[in-house]
């Protein structure tokens, strides 16, 4: 068994892991491959993609909850929803591809999460395949269950290293009524005042952004000047409301202008939230570090700091609102990345210790630290894969600390 | 020789043995008992290493407690051994206001957290109805809920770290934005099985700027239920959409003199917070659905004090049940929030069956059902009875895809009913975790698992 399987159901898949459990044989678990360049490579014979696991398997309009296979992809659940006027706020790269249980399996929290949850906050159910070949379901389809553990929020997050998510249950959320989108240059001195009115105005923006370069990725300002993205959404009332103290918040702050996003707020927010993978051919690498939205701006400068100092270009695309500081470094001449980024990740993981990789190019990836410093409770988690997959055949080596 | 050595190690005034202290530690809210052998009162962390050290050498489970709240036997020492009472760890440690964010001790009461951050301009968000007595560690225990779970969510929802005794006795923390496993999630509602929390890091809201109850009464729960799922179907998901029937309507106006109309079979507390500008409106579309769907009054509070008082009686409407019923079984069952009408039509048939009285206040958005059994305890065939209903409820509400308990818990109550609800494979999934946490069943013996589900337990 080598190659690629795309199992028709999930006890086909089960059935694979079964087999390569017994012969002890590593599988590397795939949905839309989108955040694919998080964590460390794996190495293996067979790669399962959940590509064909891509159907609604429910939808409870009037119960606000939904079931989905997990290789349906994040943009055909949101269609689905989108018609019955509801919504699950998965805010992950590359939505077209991908999928429910790739999202869920890296525990990606979108820009969102500070005003509508993480996602794990709308797992209410789910369908998981052991490594043993065991397909076992945890919670339901209720909003509230208490009902033993919730083994869900274990698999969220666990990168397919405990078992593989085939499908997941949620619940679902009335859609904000229209959103709209504001481009604002950011002069310098006004950086930190602009960033701490975003935390702290009332009328909270559902996304912030400081970004600096980014240009080709996200439109709207002119290429590498400090700028911010904000994403107002709610009741039209809400949104003028929301502009009028928008404007005089950043106004205070000393921000001049505010253009509102003409073409598709939604749009250009989902290609901000594809610039988080997004890489320049094989000469940049991508880290997140996650933190107090508080200390965010610094975090983000002393990560452009080490960028400079290696003399790597930096991009920066910082989540004000929820303390995701986000840095893409590349350099125009391959041979100078690749002399520099080995250095360059350890003088980051010096300075900022949980920084997290999150897309790179494949020459430089197996030398990059893709967690950073272990979280404090390894020691359980690695007890946890062993009772779990006790022949280590889940994505052996994806995870932090070697999982 | 157990109790010695935990004097020794936490202070003689720490450790309780005496018969009468013991007593008051055999029970919660539930109908059981068990008297422990000891109560330890730790005061630190460290003290609880101490503890959960000890009792595992001495061969003696560990079952931690907070107020005693909880209603399924959770925190009872089914094993006897010793029962950590966070009693002296009851305070907020750190609060960050810029971050929204406290650090709290276990045995914290959940309304003086909310009380603590007021003048900040936040709130915790989960608020079960025992909350004046309730603490955060059993909050997180239970995965607590509240009316307001229905924006809110649940107590999982506003845990962002742990730090907990595992079952070496040694400290470790765990924390949403670390790397790894969501450890934190797998905790919250694992009600003390899997390890002792000694602080919790807390998600704080912002108090929303504007807030508005509604009281709409039906003539019967059927026109209720229907408006609540027009409510929800309609795109609005309320703060707060509360139901009562009208033996409780009675019962409460009785208690609370709230000006509820006496007449009425169904009643919807429906709670709205977010934006004044989008209030009106909002309050608009409520009050259309209710009456399109039969509401006989409406009534919409004018004052924070109208709020409140209110408020007070809906989390009061259990106590006051006192009056018309010398004892009272709560249960706690979760519906898809559709099935409720034929939900309730089951619980009556059931309660007419076993000539019960059943009274009804739950949270009717999330599904979230209470009925509560009235009866007298000196009635051998009431109590038999008893038993019976709140078993054809739970297989009940397992048949109309919903599930055995929906804030409660498990505890000792509702373990040999789990697997009406999970099969072995998703049991054995459970166990697992369990192992991994607490491979000699230490942690609060006898609770969650089906009786035997540890023993058949086949190792690979």
């Amino acid at each position: 068994m080598t190659g690629r399987a795309t199992p028709a159901d999930a006890e086909e898949l089960a059935g694979l892991l079964a087999a390569c459990d017994r012969e002890r044989r590593a599988v590397a678990v795939e949905g839309g491959g989108t955040l694919a360049g998080m964590g460390a490579a794996v190495e293996s014979a067979i790669t399962i993609v959940t590509s064909k696991l891509n159907a609604m398997i429910a939808h409870e309009r009037a119960d606000l909850t939904a079931s989905a296979q997990a290789g349906m992809t994040l943009h055909a659940f949101g269609k689905a929803l989108a018609k019955a006027g509801q919504f699950v706020p998965l805010d992950a790269p590359v939505r077209k591809h991908a999928t429910i249980g790739g999202t869920l399996a890296a525990g990606w929290g979108g820009p969102r999460r500070h005003l509508y949850g993480r996602p794990r906050d709308f797992v209410i159910g789910s369908g998981v395949a052991l490594a043993d070949g065991t397909i076992a379901k945890a919670g339901g389809m209720v909003v509230k269950n208490v009902t033993g553990y919730d083994m869900s929020k274990l698999y969220i997050g666990s990168f397919g290293t405990l078992g593989v998510l085939v499908s997941a249950n949620f619940k679902t959320l009335p859609s904000p009524k229209a959103a709209r989108a504001f481009h604002h240059p950011l002069p310098l001195g006004s950086r930190s005042r602009a960033i701490a009115q975003l935390q702290t105005m009332v009328a909270t923006p559902a996304a912030a952004f400081w970004i600096e370069g980014f240009a080709k990725e996200i439109a709207g300002a002119d290429a590498d000047d400090g700028r911010l993205f904000v994403l107002m959404e709610g009741s039209e009332a809400f949104l003028d409301r929301a502009t009028r103290d928008l404007r005089s918040a950043l106004g205070r702050a000393g921000v001049p202008e505010t253009h509102v996003v003409d073409a598709g707020a939604r749009e250009a927010f989902e290609r901000t939230c594809d610039a988080y993978v997004a890489v320049v051919a094989d000469r940049s690498a991508t880290f997140r570090s996650l933190g107090d939205p508080t200390d965010v701006e610094e975090r983000a400068l002393t990560m452009r700091a080490v960028a400079h100092r290696f003399e790597l270009r930096a991009d920066l695309l910082v989540d004000v609102m929820n303390g995701d500081a986000v840095l893409r470094v590349s350099d125009a001449d391959a041979n100078a990345f690749a002399a520099k980024i080995r250095i360059f990740d350890g003088a980051l993981h010096d300075d900022i210790p949980v920084a997290q990789l999150l897309a790179s190019g494949s020459a430089a990836r197996p030398y990059l630290n893709a967690w950073g410093t272990p979280p404090p409770a390894i020691a359980a988690m690695r007890a946890l894969k062993e009772r779990f997959d006790p022949n280590g055949i889940l994505n052996p080596g994806r995870f932090v600390g070697g999982i | 020789m157990f109790a010695e050595r935990l004097a020794d190690a936490i202070g003689a005034d720490a450790v309780k043995t005496a018969p009468e202290d013991l007593a008051v530690y055999a029970f919660d809210a539930y109908s059981e008992s068990a008297v422990p052998r000891a109560v330890a009162l730790p005061a630190s962390a460290r003290d609880v290493a101490a503890i959960v050290r000890i009792a595992r050498e001495c061969g003696e489970p560990i079952v931690a407690r907070g107020a005693g709240t909880g209603l399924c036997g959770g925190a009872i020492p089914a094993r006897g051994g010793v029962v950590v009472s966070f009693a002296r760890m009851n305070r907020m440690l750190e609060l960050d206001v810029r971050n929204r964010r406290a650090r709290v001790q276990p045995g914290l009461i959940n309304l003086d957290l909310s009380k603590n951050v007021a003048t900040a301009g936040l709130f915790y968000a989960p608020d079960p109805s025992s909350q004046k007595a309730c603490t955060i560690g059993g909050n997180i225990g239970t995965n607590a809920g509240g009316p307001h779970c229905l924006t809110y969510g649940t107590t999982v929802n506003h845990v962002l770290g742990l730090e907990v005794v595992d079952e070496r006795g040694e400290v470790y923390t765990t924390s949403l934005g670390d790397s790894g496993y969501d450890l934190t999630g797998a905790l919250v509602g694992s009600e003390g099985t899997l390890g002792i929390v000694t602080s919790a890091w807390v998600r704080l809201l912002r108090v929303p700027e504007a807030t508005r109850v509604w009281v709409a009464t039906f003539a019967d729960v059927e026109a209720a239920s229907e408006a609540v799922s027009a409510i929800v179907g309609h795109g609005i998901v309320p703060t707060a959409l509360e139901m009562m029937d009208g033996l409780m309507i009675r019962t409460v106006e009785a208690a609370f003199h709230s000006g509820f109309p006496t007449d009425a079979e169904a009643l919807l507390l429906i709670e709205n917070a977010g934006y004044e500008d989008d209030m009106d409106a909002c309050e608009h579309a409520i009050e259309k659905i209710c009456k399109e769907t039969g509401a006989l009054t409406w009534r919409a509070a004018k004052s924070q004090a109208e709020r409140d008082g209110l408020w007070a009686a809906r989390k009061g409407a259990f106590g006051a049940a006192g009056r018309i019923a010398p004892n009272t079984y709560l249960q706690d069952v979760v519906v898809p929030r559709t099935k409720l009408p034929q939900m309730l039509r089951l619980v009556d048939d059931a309660a007419a069956k076993h000539e019960l009285t059943i009274g009804n206040v739950f949270h009717a958005g999330d599904g979230n059902l209470h009925p509560l059994i009235m009866y007298d305890k000196r009635d051998k065939r009431q109590v038999a009875s008893v038993v019976e209903v709140g078993d054809e409820i739970l297989s009940a509400a397992v048949d109309l895809g919903g599930t055995i308990s929906g804030e409660h818990g498990i505890g000792y109550e509702k373990r040999d009913t789990l697997a009406r609800v999970y099969d072995d494979a998703d049991l054995d999934t459970m166990l697992r975790l369990r192992d991994v946490f607490d491979a000699s069943r230490h942690f609060n013996p006898d609770k969650i698992f089906p009786r035997g589900a540890s023993c058949v337990e086949v190792r690979a």
